[in-house]
């Protein structure tokens, strides 16, 4: 019986690993995310924290492990703890973001040089793209905006969230997400183009064809409208 | 044979039709340049300050990029080539450097290190006019010319990143001859002038356009005033002030008559019988030159 309950305790203590928070020193479950492990010691968490998914890039955070000299960078949602790991969260990042009205420019060099005149800055050295925890390209796209193929910029930068940890770790201080952001919106006003469907729903909308629906809808009590959710019918694509 | 081709960023955006007409060409040639797949600026200017390795780490990770596109490429050589006179310069400096120096090399090896990128030191720069006169050959050339460039007047405007510093220059810096040689193989005439190498003002174009607009004065009336009809260029840069200049110059009244400004390898294709896509990148109309001759 003695020997069991050691064993038990054994068990334990292999599944916990020690994390530094900020410094400080807590025993967690190994099996825990960051973000899962800092709640488990005790923090609550206001900011830098969303989705808990993957997607909404709120939970950057930064890290060492013992005895090796990188610096990491993760999501604290999608990463498992891991022993003598020294953390801390960036839940801001602060990067200037231009204005614009997208009508009134054009998808060229010189758009982006003039709101992001810092990617001229650019040193090649990719430490953005190794920090990213998306594994996008990041210098590649800044490159691609500096030689003015838009597009492929653009391309390259789909999958960014916005973390910015790339801004952080730049050395020429470019706000890298930033730039992404007006090289998809300028690809997406001026290259692609607009599916037929999309134009057809936005003119319903503004034609006020669903006003009707909604102001039915909004007029419910929560117990209908979970009625009538629950009792929803979803639409035959081969019909429609 | 196929080059591991560099572009940079002026490639894509105001010397298109450069770009365009020199990969054309060089089909034909038999020496075709290759897009490299993916290539980052060469960090334009090469650092002059010896220890500012990471200045250093742009142009040398266009060398490592390139050794992997080498691989890929059958019936290459280790080659990295140019059109853009300022990337030359830029990448051969920093070439030699490295190549000297390998505790340099190496710093910079350990920043591509994770980017599982390596630089040999065993690459060689060189710009796609010494790939026409050392490995095609201006006799392999005239064999291909189709039609020849009757009656242009053609002065040579090499600037300076052609012939400068030592380590990056591609022909002697006091008599160049490469581009001359090009003309008189494709059937245009020599205009022999002096202002082959005086400087186009650069970048001042952004902030001081003045220094550019005298410069640009001088040069392009020396090439008038000693009977040329065109003037033929390897820089975006060179080509850019030369072209839009003459153009504000001729506005402000100060000018009569311009002179247009082309990239070598655009007679090359007018020459070699490629129908050139457009005349987009010019400032000073070349049409009415090119239709009085025939040529178009």
């Amino acid at each position: 019986m003695a020997k069991a309950i050691s064993m038990r305790e054994k068990k334990e203590e292999l599944d916990t690993v020690t994390i530094y928070i900020m410094g400080q020193g807590y025993k967690v479950p190994s099996s825990l995310t960051i973000m899962k492990a800092m709640e488990y010691a005790g923090f609550k968490l206001k900011r830098g924290v969303g989705c808990r998914a993957g997607f909404c890039g709120a939970c950057a955070t930064v890290y060492r492990k013992l005895g090796d000299y990188k610096i990491y960078a993760n999501l604290a949602c999608q990463t498992k703890v891991e022993d003598g790991m020294y953390l801390t969260q960036l839940p801001f990042v602060p990067a200037n973001k231009a204005e614009y009205n997208l009508d009134e420019i054009k998808p060229s060099i010189s758009t982006m040089l003039r709101f992001y005149p810092e990617i001229a800055r650019c040193l090649s050295c990719n430490a953005c793209s190794r920090v990213c925890p998306q594994d996008i390209q990041v210098m590649d796209y800044v490159q691609y905006s500096l030689q003015g193929q838009i597009d492929k910029a653009a391309e390259l930068a789909f999958d960014c969230i916005q973390c910015g940890l790339c801004a952080i770790r730049c050395p020429a201080e470019i706000p890298q997400y930033h730039v992404a952001t007006l090289a998809r919106r300028l690809h997406g006003r001026y290259h692609m183009i607009a599916p037929d469907t999309l134009e057809q729903r936005v003119k319903e909308i503004e034609e006020g064809k669903y006003e009707k629906g909604f102001e039915e809808l909004m007029s419910l009590s929560e117990e209908e409208l979970k009625k009538r959710y629950v009792a929803r019918d979803f639409i035959d694509q081969k019909k429609a | 044979m196929k080059y591991s081709y560099f572009p940079g960023c002026n490639l894509k955006t105001n010397a298109k039709e450069y770009e365009h007409t020199a990969v054309e060409v060089s089909k034909i040639l038999d020496a075709e340049l290759v897009e490299m797949p993916v290539f980052n600026c060469c960090g334009t200017v090469h650092s002059m300050v010896s220890d500012n390795t990471m200045r250093r780490v742009a142009p040398v990770r266009i060398l490592s990029r390139s050794e992997e596109h080498q691989k890929e490429l059958e019936d290459t050589k280790n080659t990295v080539v140019t059109l853009c006179s300022m990337c030359s310069s830029t990448l051969k400096v920093v070439n030699e450097e490295v190549k000297e120096d390998e505790e340099m090399l190496q710093k910079i090896n350990w920043q591509l290190e994770r980017d599982n990128l390596k630089y040999s030191g065993h690459s060689e720069v060189k710009h796609y006019l010494e790939i026409l006169r050392d490995e095609v050959g201006f006799e392999e050339i005239i064999k291909k010319v189709k039609k020849q460039l009757k009656g242009m007047k053609i002065a040579s405007y090499y600037g300076c990143m052609l012939l400068h510093p030592d380590k990056a220059k591609i022909d002697d810096s006091e008599t160049p001859t490469v581009m001359e040689s090009l003309t008189l193989a494709l059937g245009g005439e020599v205009v022999d002038w002096p202002y082959f190498k005086t400087c186009c003002g650069s970048y001042h174009v952004v902030d001081k356009e003045d220094i550019v607009n005298n410069q640009v004065l001088k040069i392009t009336e020396g090439a008038k005033k000693r009977g040329a009809n065109a003037i033929i260029t390897a820089c975006p840069l060179c080509a850019y002030n030369l072209d839009s200049q003459q153009v504000f110059l001729q506005k402000k009244g100060v000018i009569k008559e311009t002179i247009p400004v082309f990239y070598f390898t655009q007679l090359m294709a007018i020459a070699l019988g490629i129908k050139l896509k457009n005349f987009e990148d010019h400032h000073v109309d070349p049409k009415p030159l090119l239709k009085s001759l025939g040529l178009i």
